[in-house]
C-alpha cells in the first residue's frame, strides 16, 4: 500500500509528476491534488510518469480523466508516460487511451513535447 | 482439495484505506490455485473494484463490508457485500463526468466495465439494506 508522489522541473520547464505504488480509491485523491497543484501554479505542461506504478483501479483511471479535462481548460498540456504492460491494457480495453497522449518513456514525451511545441 | 470449497471471511471497515488489505488476502488465497500471474492480477483488480464500489457508495457513513471467498478446484467465488442503504446520498466524487462521457462510460461504469473484463461472471445485487456484488473466476483447466 505504498505511494508516492514527487514532483520536478526539468530543464524546459516541464513538470514531471513521478508516481510510485498503488493508485486506487485511498491515493488516487493525492494524485489528484498533485496535478490540481501544477495546473494552479500555471504549469505549461505535464507529464505523469507511471514507470514504478504496479497497481492502478478505475479511481485512477478517473482521477486522470479529470486531470485532463482540467489541463486542457486550463491549456497546460498532459501526457502520460512510462506505464506498464498491465496498466496500458486497461487504458486499451476501456478506450480510454484515445483521449490521452501517452508515451513509452518520460524522454519520449519531452522530445515529442519539443517537435510539438 | 476437498470438494467442499473452502470459505474465507474478512469483515472490516467500509473505507479506502481497507480496500488494499482485501487484495492482500485476495492475493493469498487465489495463489492456492494455478492461475497464472495474470490472472491473478486480475482478480485482485476486480476484487479491488468491488471493494471500491461499496466505498465509493458508503462515502462518510459508518459501514462495514465483508469480503467471502470461496475457494475450491474449481475456481473461486469472491461475495462482496457492504451494508450501505440504497437510498445513502451519492458522494461526488467526479465531477468530471463530461469528460468521461467522451469516453461513454461513467466512473462507476468504469468499474463494473473492469468487472466484466477482468472475470468470468459478475452479479451486482443491490437490496435496500446494502449491496452483494458476486464475482467468479474459473480456475484454468489443468492438464494432465
Amino acid at each position: 500500500m505504498n505511494f508516492k508522489i514527487s514532483e520536478r522541473t526539468l530543464e524546459a520547464g516541464q513538470i514531471v509528476l513521478d508516481i510510485s505504488g498503488e493508485v486506487d480509491v485511498l491515493t488516487a485523491p493525492l494524485l489528484k491534488d498533485a496535478i490540481i497543484g501544477q495546473v494552479t501554479k500555471g504549469a505549461s505542461q505535464i507529464i505523469i510518469n507511471l514507470e514504478a506504478v504496479d497497481y492502478l483501479d478505475s479511481t485512477g483511471l478517473g482521477t486522470l480523466i479529470g486531470g485532463l479535462k482540467r489541463t486542457r481548460e486550463a491549456k497546460t498540456r498532459l501526457s502520460i508516460a512510462g506505464m506498464n504492460s498491465r496498466i496500458r491494457r486497461l487504458f486499451d480495453i476501456t478506450g480510454i487511451d484515445k483521449i490521452f497522449v501517452i508515451h513509452d518513456t518520460v524522454a519520449d514525451a519531452v522530445a515529442y513535447a519539443e517537435e510539438n511545441v | 482439495m476437498s470438494s467442499k470449497p473452502d470459505k474465507v471471511t474478512i469483515t472490516l471497515p467500509c473505507r479506502p484505506e481497507y480496500v488494499g488489505v482485501v487484495r492482500l488476502a485476495l492475493l493469498g488465497v487465489a495463489s492456492r490455485l494455478p492461475f497464472s500471474y495474470d490472472e491473478v492480477e486480475d482478480l485482485r483488480l476486480a476484487v479491488g473494484e468491488a471493494c471500491t464500489y461499496a466505498v465509493e457508495r458508503a462515502g462518510t457513513i459508518d459501514a462495514t463490508l465483508t469480503v467471502l471467498i470461496e475457494l475450491d478446484e474449481n475456481g473461486l467465488e469472491i461475495h462482496v457485500t457492504d451494508d450501505v442503504p440504497q437510498d445513502t446520498p451519492k458522494r461526488v466524487s467526479a465531477q468530471d463526468t463530461d469528460l468521461l462521457a467522451e469516453t461513454g462510460i461513467d466512473q462507476e461504469g468504469l468499474g463494473a466495465l473492469l468487472m466484466e473484463i477482468l472475470v468470468d461472471k459478475v452479479e451486482i445485487v443491490p437490496s435496500p439494506s446494502g449491496t452483494t456484488v458476486h464475482l467468479t473466476k474459473l480456475a484454468p483447466k489443468q492438464s494432465t
